[in-house]
């Protein structure tokens, strides 16, 4: 089992699956394509979801929430962060005022691409890749 | 080559609040990443990059430097700016 990535678009489908060659069980690396794709689709961009392997209720690491606050500084907007388990997804964004405080609710309703996500992060796949369509 | 640009000098572009630009002066290549996030950090606290407006409360801490030899099609060596974007950990 390893982490892995999909940027989500406001319509909620999936742009950009994310599985690079060196994530691990416990991490997915700093990436200079998945910071492409969030450029260039700036506009559209709704979010991103990442996988933690395993069961329960996640909850982000620091290495996360700074990563979402760099994110968003550099797109000048705000996102949504989902993050998936192998029982439950939650769903983040920032309340402030302060640069790291973002809110945290389990989604009661499993969005469509949860599925496919969890599928990435439990087998050896290492690829990055556009959605379909 | 750009004008005025040394042989061991690079570009420096920043993406910072959905904006893009470049430092006007260009940074040796060989510089430390620290070296250049303080220099782009200071240049967007007061303005300094055209097409990005100031902001006093720019912080670099959480982006990362890129660095990129010249090209054929681009023949200057280029450093950018740009968010981190790991997980986990």
């Amino acid at each position: 089992m390893r982490e892995a990535g999909v940027v989500i678009d406001s319509d909620g489908a999936p742009i950009f699956w994310h599985s690079p060659e060196n994530r691990s069980v416990a991490s997915l690396p700093d990436s200079r394509l998945l910071w492409d794709v969030l450029w260039e689709y700036r506009e559209s961009v709704e979010g991103v979801a990442h996988s933690h392997p395993g069961g329960g209720i996640p909850g982000p690491s620091y290495e996360d929430v700074t990563t979402f606050a760099a994110v968003e500084a550099g797109l000048g907007r705000r996102l949504l962060w989902w993050i998936a388990s192998s029982d439950a997804v939650v769903v983040l964004w920032w309340v402030g005022p302060e640069r790291l405080a973002y809110a945290k609710v389990t989604l009661e309703e499993v969005p469509p691409w949860a599925d496919e996500l969890r599928r990435l992060s439990n087998n050896e796949e290492r690829t990055d890749a556009r959605a379909d369509g | 080559m750009p004008e005025q640009m040394g042989e061991n000098e690079a570009r420096v572009n920043c993406t910072y609040r959905g904006t893009n630009g470049d430092l006007p002066d260009p940074v040796s290549f060989d510089a430390t990443d620290a070296h250049v996030k303080a220099m782009v950090g200071e240049a967007l606290r007061t303005g300094g990059i055209p097409g990005i407006p100031a902001d006093p409360d720019a912080d670099l801490a959480d982006f990362v430097v890129d660095r990129f030899n010249a090209t054929e099609q681009r023949p200057f060596a280029l450093v950018q700016i740009r968010p981190k974007t790991p997980f986990g950990g």
